[in-house]
């Protein structure tokens, strides 16, 4: 095997020999699969995302996705329905809820979002609000719910929460 | 996961953990996660646990 260097074509490995190996080099062409490959903090630019994941993407504005999310039946049989990093749920009380996560958020300053659906039978379909319980604080690993409307504390046939953070 | 984590409350009433099916954890592990510390703890079954919450309340926490 002969390594060449020439003034005009710059330097030409042999094949097979040492510095060429088989198949195109990481990154040198647009295409290309990378299998079992550790990229250490890569800059990714307009990646193309499975569009089953993120179907629509405008704009520049950061994405911040959920770190936590169920929804649950508050009524009757108190039962997950479905969830992502969550342990459990806790039936406090009437309309008192918490959320457990499975791995903590990094501190309690994280945002949860909920919204909720009355029961069928309740007295009246307005003025239902849940709120981060008025007695506690965020906690790393969970966060308490108070479902409510202007007769007190009520059940919710429906309850999704999710976090952000 | 037909079953369920009992704790009483500081208020004289009874929490109810229930479990996510999807999590991965048995219900030991999540008792030892969830229950608060040094809170006495029953695991039961789902179908124990009355479906009238009328007075939910006034539920407490027996040994």
């Amino acid at each position: 095997m002969t390594t060449l260097i020439s003034g005009t074509a710059g330097v030409t490995f042999p094949a097979g020999g040492v510095g060429n190996p088989a198949g195109a080099v990481v990154g040198t062409t647009d295409t290309q699969t990378l299998t079992n490959k550790t990229l250490t903090s890569p800059t990714l630019t307009t990646p193309n995302i499975d569009s089953a994941q993120i179907p629509t993407v405008s704009g520049t504005a950061p994405l911040y996705m959920a770190r936590v999310w169920v929804n649950f039946n508050g009524t009757g049989t108190v039962a997950i329905r479905a969830s992502g990093n969550v342990t459990s749920i806790t039936d406090n009380g009437t309309g008192d809820y918490t959320v457990n996560f499975t791995t903590a958020m990094t501190d309690a300053n994280y945002s949860p979002v909920a919204t909720i659906k009355p029961t069928a039978s309740a007295s009246s379909t307005n003025g239902k609000v849940v709120n981060i319980r008025y007695d506690t604080n965020l906690a790393t690993s969970s966060c308490r719910l108070w479902c409510n409307s202007t007769g007190g504390a009520e059940d919710m046939d429906v309850v999704a929460v999710s976090v952000f953070r | 996961m037909n079953q369920r984590i009992i704790y009483p409350e500081d208020n004289g009433g009874v929490a109810v953990i229930i479990p996510a099916a999807e999590c991965g954890l048995t219900i030991e592990e999540i008792a030892a996660k969830d229950v608060p510390a040094g809170k006495p703890f029953k695991i039961i079954d789902a179908a124990d646990i009355p479906t009238d919450r009328t007075f939910r309340n006034a539920w407490e926490y027996s040994e």
